[in-house]
């Protein structure tokens, strides 16, 4: 059998509330209140069953004002509609009553059939209001959580397509891996002392995913060259060099208008070899031309390949490369960039240590 | 005579107070009763001697919405003009309004405690 809701009436004149009983009782459990201050311990004790409270204003104790800020504090205002019951009606206890959140006034001496009407509405429009925030908040957070696995099956073919080109070139695939934790750290660190670039969690987020892809053109680099143990020749270089953009070529095949991870990739992809001084490559842009997520994913890009062994070259020692970006030897960095650079060296250095330890030990398997 | 006759003939408007119980008289007539206690019990606090302005006005202000709900129209009427010069600070006035009213609430009254 379903349970009978619950009216709480409020009014210390007994033959009112004898009447309001009167009008609800076939439907609904009655509670009554003689003063404010037994109005208030009812709905301690009773307000999740109660759908409606009929308050007089006037009442020994604490008035209907005092019991409506109460319900305020306790945030039972939001789930329990209130009709005020009032003997007089002046426009000032009238806005009164409303700015408390009364949902209606009803003046005494009332009709018992428009009182009854009047409260259901209320309840009806009240329930449904409940009902639609009710059904909003789930489907907000099924779709946070359909987003999250999107998300998730999102990075992961990042990861696989990113994977495909670094086994090409003969790595671990652990390069794109410390590439994604260093921007990470860094752009951390820029979102926290550089706010002038705007930068938000979320947004760091898409950056960080998407600098697994800056090297993505090389797949386009014929193995004579990628793979190439001694330094390249001056041709061998400038065709090297295509990657930048013909991994934008491969990024645009996928275009997606308005996508802010779209626009984060394409960046890193294209200008990840740009410098700020404007001798990089193949754009020259200069200064803040450069986005500042390609100019985080260079710096990160430019330590990593220090720090780690290719076919060309021995890894640098942290110290000895962290010397190397200062001294311009890999092209010239923002003085903000190289600033926090500066700040998350020994965050840096501890991911890095983690990482190397991952790698050995994967190694030996 | 009935309770309701008499009330009647004192200017309740029975008919209406009834409808408002959903015709239910036994049920009317105990809220009748309940009123008169409630306006006996409510004297001593109408007392100008003992009691200042704000007490008297919130006893009146309680008799005047139970007497309306229950269409006891001449206590209803009195009470609404005596709380409204109260509120002014017209306390001569109200006073007046109060005793021209009383020998018919004192009527209403006997009449209910007659039939109770």
């Amino acid at each position: 059998m379903e349970e009978k809701r619950t009216i709480l009436i409020a009014d210390d004149a007994e033959v009112n509330r004898e009447i309001l009983r009167l009008i609800f009782e076939e439907q609904f459990e009655i509670l009554e209140a003689e003063d404010g201050e037994q109005t208030v311990r009812m709905l301690e004790d009773n307000h999740e069953e109660i759908v409606m409270l009929f308050l007089d204003l006037m009442m020994p104790g604490k008035t209907g004002l005092e019991v409506m800020e109460y319900m305020h504090k306790k945030g039972y205002i939001n789930t329990i509609p209130v009709i005020m019951i009032t003997g007089e009606a002046t426009a000032e206890t009238d806005v009164k009553a409303y700015e408390y959140g009364a949902s209606d006034i009803i003046y005494k001496p009332f009709n018992p059939k428009v009182v009854m009407r009047r409260a259901i509405n209320i309840m009806e429009l009240f329930e449904n209001r409940i009902d639609i925030e009710t059904k909003l908040k789930e489907r907000t957070e099924a779709l946070v959580v359909a987003q999250k696995k999107l998300e998730k099956n999102n990075e992961f073919l990042v990861n696989a397509l990113s994977s495909v080109v670094e086994f090409r070139s003969l790595e671990s695939g652990e390069h794109i891996k410390r590439v994604k934790r260093f921007t990470r750290i860094l752009m951390n660190y820029m979102m926290k002392y550089h706010p002038e670039y705007g930068l938000v969690k979320e947004q760091v987020d898409l950056i960080v995913n998407a600098s697994a892809l800056h090297d993505i053109g090389k797949i386009t680099i014929p193995d004579s060259i990628l793979l190439k143990p001694a330094k390249l020749t001056v041709s061998e270089f400038e065709e090297m060099k295509k990657h930048t953009t013909n991994g934008c070529e491969i990024l645009e095949k996928f275009k997606q208008d308005e996508s802010d991870f779209y626009r984060y990739c394409y960046d890193i992809c294209r200008y990840h070899h740009e410098r700020y001084d404007g001798n990089g490559y193949p754009d020259g842009l200069v200064g803040e031309e450069i986005p500042i997520w390609a100019q985080v994913v260079s710096i990160v890009d430019v330590y990593d390949a220090l720090i780690s062994k290719r076919v060309y070259k021995m890894a640098y020692a942290v110290d000895e490369a962290v010397r190397m970006i200062h001294d311009g030897e890999c092209g010239v960095f923002s003085p903000k960039v190289m600033e926090c650079f500066d700040l998350a060296k020994e965050d840096l250095f501890q991911t890095t240590e983690v990482a190397s330890f991952v790698e050995n030990n994967t190694d030996a398997f | 005579m009935s309770l309701m006759q008499e009330l009647k003939g004192l200017g309740v408007d029975t008919d209406e107070g009834l409808q408002r119980m959903g015709g239910n008289s036994s049920l009317y007539e105990r809220m009748l009763v309940k009123l008169k206690d409630m306006i006996k019990d409510s004297s001593a606090r109408l007392d100008f001697d003992c009691n200042d302005h704000a007490d008297i006005i919130e006893a009146a202000h309680a008799i005047k919405g139970a007497s309306g709900n229950l269409m006891v129209t001449p206590v209803y009427e009195g009470y609404s003009e005596f709380v409204k010069l109260m509120r002014g600070q017209q306390t001569e006035e109200a006073k007046k309004v109060f005793e021209k009213m009383l020998p018919v609430q004192n009527a209403i009254i006997e009449c209910i405690e007659k039939y109770s």
